[in-house]
């Protein structure tokens, strides 16, 4: 009998909802946004960033005809000329140049002597880009250095190995070939943000918003325990959370695929990923609907209720945005702490390591317990009078 | 039947109700008039179980409201002094509710709903959505969804109020109607003359008490007054204060 009690409440709530239009912006268009952005970042700083040794790119020289030795070098590398800007230290400042290679007359005269000849890169390192560019030129430009040494080197009889008694050459473990992980540590705290978001229109308008609209003290006369209806917007209010983040799983899959042809991107979050984390996710949501029908309860009207809850989901992100800049390594007691733990298995979910069962298991049960004890505090205060006759 | 005996509320250091107690009977309309404030909506709010009394008793049809709420909500219907809707249902969606809740479903429930759009006359706007509702259209969907179970007892906080004059006069035939079917219907209104036409029996309340209750005879009897103004005035002692201040 409660339980069908609970479904009527839960099904009007969540039909009453599905014709407003600020819950539907919460649980499907606010979760489109950060698929959205990442997409855009992606795709400026890919761009940038995309290290194809066998690409062109444009590369303006001053005092190009002083030295075509290396000029033909540099174009061997894939490197086009572009016409050297008038003023090349303002140019690079504006962005208007990446780099630019200043090549002084006295170049050859100097390489001529045997003498070291000074070269100049221009860059601006606050300029992602221009620091990229800059990196590869100036390797460019040394293995020129290095092949002039030698062959001073093989003038005086020697072998070109003996002015250079270390070699340094990085290998790369990332698994995927560009920068992805950096963008997927910031998927954690956006799919955190929308557990916290996406159902907290729902709850504050069955709640603070029906006792306003004075619709409170009419159903609460109808036979069904208190904690039924609670109970029944408390689903509702879940149900949409879970909603808001299955739509962003399929947005942020969508914009990796368009993004990632070709790339590693493509593979990210596949069908078993998106399942694990929708997973992790619902107890979390539990304990964040919990919370808004708390706080909801709690406040003495609509818009009081909106100021607190608007603010709510920034504290939840937080951790994960500062994972972005410091990775952690998992552990057990992290798991206990509830955002923290999911933000991190989120994060592996999403790059696509395994996850340790302990770590999802620990997550789950304490995020869950609390939500429970958060839920019989609701169903607490809703027995209290003033939540129909305000406080 | 709906028994009130010994109640007593107070928010704070404010006694809303002092040691109220009558009975209101089946087949029968029990007025309950006073002045603002005198404690006429905190009665109706203790019976229908949204409020719990801090003493007293209150017992429906034999239920004891604070053994079993729920067993008293089902044998009630209640226009509340609160009648809010969901701007975003529309009329039927409403009453539907209600019936649900009510453990009503199919058949029986969509029938029942035709035959109050039909007593009530909401044909005409019964599939629009409650925003925008004129102040007589809200209350007949209110009045729907209390009807909707067909309840035992009903509890009317100023079912007039807020109504022209044609609306008004439908809702004291309804009462009447009600009445004849052998409801119990406890009402209360602060306008006397709609309380004496209709009332079987009077509870007149006064700063949380009972001032006096009986028929409208018994009580002109009571107070050698026969206008129920006058009667009303003679009781609350308001009439005092008035001559006072002249």
């Amino acid at each position: 009998m409660i339980g069908r009690g609970i479904a009527i409440v839960f099904q009007k709530e969540v039909k009453d909802n599905l014709r407003d239009r600020r819950s539907l912006a919460l649980a499907f268009l606010y979760p489109l946004l950060g698929p959205i952005l990442l997409g855009i970042l992606i795709n400026l700083v890919g761009g940038v960033t995309r290290l194809d040794p066998n690409q062109s790119f444009g590369l303006a020289i001053i005092g190009a005809e002083q030295a075509p030795a290396l000029v033909d070098h540099l174009k061997e590398l894939g490197v086009t000329l572009r016409p050297p800007p008038a003023d090349p230290q303002a140019a690079v400042r504006r962005g208007q140049e990446g780099v630019v290679l200043v090549i002084p007359t006295n170049f050859q005269a100097r390489l001529a002597a045997g003498q070291t000849a000074d070269l100049e890169v221009l860059v601006d390192s606050s300029r992602l880009a221009g620091l990229l560019a800059a990196t590869r030129i100036i390797e460019a430009v040394n293995a020129f250095g290095r092949q002039e040494g030698a062959k001073r080197l093989s003038r005086h009889g020697l072998e070109p190995d003996a002015a250079q008694p270390l070699k340094v050459k990085t290998v790369n473990l990332a698994t995927r070939a560009n920068f992805a992980d950096f963008f997927l540590f910031m998927v954690p705290p956006f799919l955190i943000f929308t557990v916290f978001i996406g159902g907290v229109y729902l709850a504050i308008d069955s709640t603070a918003g029906e006792r306003e609209r004075g619709s409170l003290e009419p159903l609460f006369a109808n036979p069904l325990p208190r904690a039924g209806f609670m109970l029944g917007k408390y689903l509702a209010a879940l149900f949409f959370t879970l909603m808001a983040v299955v739509v962003q799983l399929a947005a942020f899959k969508l914009m990796f695929v368009s993004v990632g042809a070709g790339s590693g991107f493509a593979r990210v979050l596949g069908a078993g990923d998106a399942l694990a984390i929708l997973a992790v996710a619902a107890p979390l949501a539990a304990l964040a609907v919990a919370v808004q029908v708390i706080i909801a309860t709690a406040s003495r009207s609509f818009k009081e209720a909106q100021t607190y809850l608007g603010l709510l989901p920034l504290v939840p992100a937080m951790p994960g945005l500062a994972l972005v800049f410091l990775p952690l390594v998992p552990q057990g007691w992290m798991m206990a702490v509830p955002t923290f733990g999911q933000t991190l298995l989120f994060g592996q979910l999403v790059r696509g390591e395994p996850i340790q069962a302990a770590h999802a298991l620990i997550a789950g049960a304490v995020t869950l317990v609390l939500a429970l004890l958060l839920l019989a505090l609701a169903a607490r205060l809703y027995e209290r009078e003033e939540l129909i006759f305000g406080g | 039947m709906i028994e009130l005996e010994n109640l007593g509320k107070r928010f704070q250091s404010l006694v809303a109700l002092d040691r109220v107690s009558f009975l209101a009977r089946d087949g029968s309309v029990t007025g309950l008039i006073g002045p603002n404030g005198a404690g006429k909506t905190t009665c109706l709010r203790l019976i229908t179980t949204v409020m719990r009394p801090d003493q007293g008793r209150i017992v429906v049809d034999g239920l004891d409201a604070a053994l079993d709420p729920i067993g008293v909500r089902r044998r009630l219907g209640v226009l509340a002094d609160a009648r809010g809707l969901y701007p975003r249902l529309t009329a039927r969606e409403h009453i539907r509710y209600f019936g649900q809740l009510h453990g009503l479903s199919g058949r029986a429930l969509e029938s029942r709903i035709e035959t109050l759009i039909a007593r009530l006359d909401m044909a005409e706007f019964i599939d629009r959505r409650a925003k925008g509702f004129s102040k007589g259209q809200a209350m007949k969907v209110a009045l729907a969804r209390a009807l909707v179970h067909e309840p035992h007892n009903l509890l009317l906080d100023e079912p007039t109020n807020g109504l022209d004059l044609q609306a008004a006069r439908a809702m004291r035939a309804l009462i009447g109607e009600l009445k004849a079917q052998g409801r119990c219907i406890l009402f209360s209104s602060h306008i006397m003359s709609e309380v004496a036409a209709l009332s079987d029996r009077l509870v007149i309340l006064a700063k949380g008490r009972v001032a006096a209750q009986g028929t409208l005879a018994e009580l002109a009897a009571q107070t050698g007054q026969e206008s129920i103004e006058e009667i009303f005035l003679a009781l609350t002692g308001e009439r005092q204060e008035q001559e006072a201040n002249r």
